[in-house]
């Protein structure tokens, strides 16, 4: 951390910066310029908060020049994480797909759909059944029954699931039947639910923040991993921008500048970055051009009479021309696509 | 679109649709529970919205049709092919614009347009008209270094893309240049982009640093409207709420623009990340996404680079990056432009 005095700072101010480094078991090397002094505090700062320095008198502005973060960085773990899922790994060679409808609708619904999808090459199912609606009166999901659905989905393709958790009050019972937690963009702050999380060994999507730099949201992704959960994958989702033409900004850049920050597996959801179906496609070859380890899609199999976000879903014939796409991409990046998962 | 409020009086209906046929338009009335919708119809793309907001009684105003139209899919559903000297923009052919920020001295233009076209680029890139944010700042060397550009052309073959900062400048940049550069602040100066608009030279028109998709269009529009339809547009990234990277690359604006216009798309990673670490990942996004072409910055020495040393690649890493990017562009089924033929003086052209 290096902290810039006030031009003209008074000694006294500077060697109470010097002491309250000191505090916190950091050796402190002040520099004395002409006109301002600056102060670099040197050891493992980076649970220290840097507020603590910005509050003292004489102070004019605190630089990090180590990531806040630990645990999610590159820095301390070298290596890219590879996880094991049902099937396949993250993080590796292997780019899994996963797809599936916002919301789990009705028996029927899911099971079509996770059969579509599983054939058009999708290697995990998502579906949302506690749904986090922009209006209090839409939707909300179906709940616990929604989970017996998709655990009957899986039965049925062996495919893995991804479902959103939205309140530490279901993780318990959410637990027994997902493969996958989905922390939404909406929950990326929430730090209850994070440390709860954290003491899960379920693996974790978690989502971008819609107005969340991607220091926020390493730092976020280190409540759950400070917990003792490491299997996180870090999906960008788009974020909130000026431009009105499409739901979201996908934020390309996010997706080198993680590879390069951490470790972690980093997945593509062109579904909600986009909004549009029209432009899924194209965004998620980009996503993998990019480095993507992940692809994460909306599929429906009536997608105007979807209850949620029928206008960003892919009808699963769309899909099956995206994967295939997605497929030649990942080969020219030296990555593959994850081999037809075999129906348990 | 002209959607009255619930309280509006017949009266005020009444003089939207004196307003509407006065333009020669159709109307379309439909009377709701709880408003009522007016539709305007005709060619409306000429009309402001604000000749309608304006009035009594009306609540919103909506656009059904673009305001662009030159520049509008609808109107011209085939890709717009720009030929530039030896090669061709908007087809197959990736165009691959690559170059120094600015152009410093003799030795550093010819020994980078030499290193790029050995690595693969189409054309050279390099400004002698610098918007820098700091008025204390390098400037660029002005005509010096048009000529040294035109040099530069002499040996390689690459055409030139240059950036125009203001109308006094259009006669001579037009004598040496093969493609004007309208830059990101000065994708709104509309006298600048209708004094381009009268030349018949290719423009590369950026995005501006908080411009929408739309206003792109429109300033595309500008440059259409005067007569010259060589526009490429280019994607440079916006400004957002992000700090690790210089700006976001909105990566979306290329499908979408694909979609709304026929022009030619261009990606700069270069300036949409800010950093040279980035610059090879966002590039073969930008083809995978589907767009025509990329403009990157080249040094043969960042470090030392007068301007923008930090997201410059060193020749070696330029000749990485279009290798990657040539086997996207094969998987799209697209392949790398490449200058035919040999730059002939006296003909003053390409063979």
């Amino acid at each position: 951390m290096m902290i810039i005095m006030h031009p003209g700072a008074p000694r006294e101010q500077i060697d109470a910066v010097i002491a309250e480094i000191e505090k916190h078991k950091l050796s402190s090397h002040p520099i004395f310029g002409v006109e301002q002094t600056i102060i670099g505090a040197v050891g493992d700062g980076h649970y220290v908060a840097k507020e603590i320095f910005e509050a003292l008198p004489g102070v004019l502005s605190v630089q990090r020049i180590s990531q806040p973060y630990k645990l999610a960085s590159r820095q301390f773990h070298e290596q890219d994480s590879v996880f094991q899922l049902d099937g396949f790994t993250v993080g590796g060679t292997e780019v899994p797909i996963i797809a599936g409808p916002c919301s789990v609708e009705s028996r029927e619904q899911i099971l079509e759909i996770a059969q579509a999808v599983k054939e058009a090459g999708a290697n995990a199912l998502r579906g949302g059944v506690f749904k986090p609606r922009t209006s209090p009166y839409a939707f909300q999901g179906l709940g616990e029954e929604g989970l017996e659905y998709m655990a009957e989905a899986r039965e049925k393709t062996g495919l893995p699931i991804v479902v959103e958790v939205m309140a530490v009050s279901q993780i318990a019972m959410m637990e027994k039947y997902v493969d996958v937690f989905q922390l939404g963009a909406r929950n990326m702050q929430n730090f209850n639910l994070l440390r709860a999380i954290g003491e899960t060994r379920t693996p974790v999507l978690f989502k971008r923040g819609m107005s969340a730099t991607i220091e926020e949201m390493l730092m976020a992704s280190e409540y759950i991993i400070s917990g003792g959960n490491t299997r996180v994958m870090l999906c960008e989702r788009g974020i909130r921008t000026f431009e009105t033409a499409t739901r979201n900004t996908t934020d390309i850049n996010a997706i080198p500048v993680l590879k390069k920050l951490t470790h972690l597996p980093v997945i593509i959801d062109p579904s909600h970055s986009t909004g549009d179906s029209a432009y899924v496609s194209a965004i998620a070859k980009a996503g993998v051009a990019a480095g993507a380890d992940g692809v994460i899609v909306e599929v429906h199999n009536d997608p105007a009479h979807a209850i949620s976000d029928g206008k960003q879903s892919l009808t699963p014939e769309a899909f099956a021309r995206m994967v295939k796409q997605v497929k030649a991409v990942a080969e020219a990046v030296d990555r593959r696509l994850v081999p037809q998962h075999v129906t348990a | 679109m002209i959607i009255m409020k619930a309280n509006a009086t017949p009266q005020e209906v009444e003089a939207v649709i004196a307003q509407i046929k006065s333009m020669g338009l159709a109307v379309h009335l439909s009377q709701g529970v709880e408003a009522t919708i007016i539709g305007a119809i005709g060619e409306t793309h000429s009309i402001p919205t604000e000749r309608f907001e304006g009035l009594d009684g009306v609540d919103i105003v909506q656009r059904i049709t673009q305001p662009y139209k030159l520049a509008s899919r609808q109107f011209h559903p085939d890709d717009s092919i720009i030929s530039l000297d030896g090669f061709n923009v908007g087809g197959n052919q990736i165009a691959v614009i690559a170059g120094p920020c600015s152009v410093e001295s003799r030795s550093q233009i010819i020994e980078t347009a030499i290193a790029v076209k050995e690595a693969g680029a189409s054309a050279l890139r390099g400004g002698v008209f610098k918007p820098r944010t700091s008025p204390y700042s390098f400037q660029g060397l002005g005509e010096e270094g048009l000529e040294l550009l035109a040099e530069a052309r002499e040996k390689t073959g690459l055409p030139i893309v240059v950036e125009i900062m203001s109308q006094v400048q259009v006669d001579v940049m037009v004598k040496y240049v093969d493609v004007l550069q309208v830059g990101a602040r000065n994708m709104q100066n509309f006298n600048l982009l209708r004094a381009i608009g009268e030349t018949r030279t290719a423009v590369l028109l950026k995005r501006g640093l908080s411009a929408t998709i739309e206003e792109l269009l429109m300033s595309a529009e500008y440059i259409l409207a005067g007569g010259n339809q060589r526009v490429m547009l280019c994607e440079r990234g916006i400004r957002t709420f992000e700090t690790s990277t210089r700006n976001t690359t909105d990566i979306n604006a290329i499908p979408v623009l694909k979609n709304l216009t026929h022009l030619p798309v261009i990606l700069d990673p270069s300036h949409s990340t800010g950093h040279a670490d980035y610059v090879a990942a966002i590039a073969r996004a930008g083809i995978a996404a589907g767009a025509d072409g990329l403009i990157i910055e080249v040094h043969p020495d960042p470090a030392k680079a007068v301007s923008d040393g930090k997201q410059s690649l060193k020749p070696e890493k330029f000749a990485e990056l279009v290798k990657q990017v040539g086997q996207i562009a094969q998987i799209m089924g697209r392949g790398l432009a490449s200058v035919q033929g040999e730059y002939s003086p006296l003909k003053q052209g390409w063979a």
